[in-house]
């Protein structure tokens, strides 16, 4: 006689509950994804205790890089272009279609505006890898950079201005663009740092809140 | 799970070709990978810290209508931290450089938790020397001067201190007058390379 046996079934996990899990976190982590947009250099600052946030949009970006260069950047693509367009009517510079298309596409540049012409000839991939020799800053407040802030805000008048500097950028290059930017009669001034825990037993003043 | 139950269909043996039932249940494992994959994308690709700033206010230079005559600073009043090279501190507690005894008064301290101490013990010791001023500011000040081999970091981890210790009244000064400059000598200069 012969035996009855189960029918033989491949051992199945219901993979249901788990799919919903990843598919939960996916949802979460393309909500919140911001980029890394496309940045000139790698900058490392510095860190405060310092609670503001940095403002999202309306916001221009004078980077300082390790080895004392400037980069300029402004966040809005519309904005980038308007300056362009400011800065080619005043230092009598005309741009195509095309480059001004290619310039927008960066989020920070340093180059001198009589450089600029050539490196936007190049394509967006060699764009990328070219050495940029920063934009020329000056102690007597009269510079390319403070043409530039001028152009930006003349593109859009509520952008704010933010300072962002590298752990080992010299002081004397902050000096200089501090002049310059104060010769715009710009004197308030935000610094990005990263985010630090204040020491325990730290709390903040009610002027601060 | 849903499970449709196979009951056979009709009464056997009528002859009609059938097709083989199929298992209604849908194998997840490559979606679960599929999910995970872009999970770890996601995660990687997120900057999740976000920046904060600090705000640094100076002076108007170019508003020239509205200076006002001001008593000069008292040295005994002041403070100042002389931002120097590889990342050190030189400060003067309540003397001036041109002092006689400026020279063993200048003190070294590293960033963090030294040079907080000696702000706190300062505060502390020229608040309770000295009256408040009229409009009931602390008397305490501190200069700031970061010399031209400190970095861009020394000035902010100063002006961040400056937070923590709750110092109303500091101002960076960028000049260094004749007397620093000799007090300080080699320590700020250029380290030579090597």
């Amino acid at each position: 006689m012969a035996k009855v046996r189960p029918k033989k079934h491949p051992p199945v996990t219901d993979m249901t509950a788990m799919t919903d899990v990843a598919f939960l976190l996916l949802t979460f982590f393309i909500m919140t994804a911001t980029f890394k947009s496309n940045e000139a250099v790698e900058i490392a600052t510095p860190t405060s205790i310092s609670g503001i946030k940095v403002p999202d949009e309306n916001i221009m970006i004078i980077s300082i890089d390790n080895s004392g260069k400037v980069f300029f950047g402004v966040d809005a693509q519309a904005t980038r272009v308007g300056m362009l367009e400011n800065i080619a009517e005043t230092k009598g510079v005309a741009f195509s279609d095309a480059e001004k298309a290619k310039f927008s596409q960066f989020a920070s540049f340093g180059f001198p505006v009589a450089q600029l012409k050539p490196w936007l000839a190049l394509s967006v991939e060699q764009m990328k890898s070219v050495k940029q020799p920063g934009i020329p800053v000056d102690s007597t407040g009269v510079s390319e950079l403070a043409d530039w802030v001028y152009a930006a805000r003349k593109a859009n008048p509520q952008l704010r201005l933010a300072l962002k500097g590298d752990n080992a950028a010299k002081f004397p290059v902050f000096k200089d663009v501090l002049t310059n930017l104060q010769s715009q009669n710009i004197n308030k001034f935000n610094l990005i740092t990263g985010s630090e825990q204040p020491p325990s037993g730290w709390t903040p003043d009610e002027q601060q809140q | 799970m849903a499970e449709i139950v196979d009951t056979g269909g009709g009464g056997k043996g009528d002859g009609k070709v059938r097709a083989k039932k199929m298992s209604t249940r849908v194998d997840m494992t490559p979606m679960v990978d599929l999910g995970f994959l872009l999970i770890t994308f996601f995660m990687l690709a997120t900057t999740m810290t976000k920046p904060t700033s600090m705000t640094l206010n100076v002076p108007d230079k170019q508003d020239k209508k509205e200076e006002q005559q001001t008593e000069p600073l008292k040295a005994s009043k002041v403070l100042t931290i002389f931002m120097g090279r590889n990342n050190d501190i030189y400060y003067l507690d309540g003397v001036a450089a041109d002092d006689d005894n400026a020279e063993t008064a200048l003190k070294k301290a590293s960033y963090g938790t030294e040079i907080r101490d000696v702000i706190f013990k300062s505060k502390t010791r020229i608040n309770s020397q000295n009256p408040k001023d009229e409009a009931g500011n602390d008397p305490f000040v501190v200069v700031l001067k970061p010399t031209p081999v400190s970095t861009y970091k020394n000035m902010v981890d100063v002006l961040d201190e400056m937070a923590i210790t709750k110092t109303k009244r500091y101002a960076l000064v960028d000049e260094l007058t004749d007397a620093e400059k000799s007090l300080l000598g080699d320590r700020i200069k250029p380290q030579p390379e090597q």
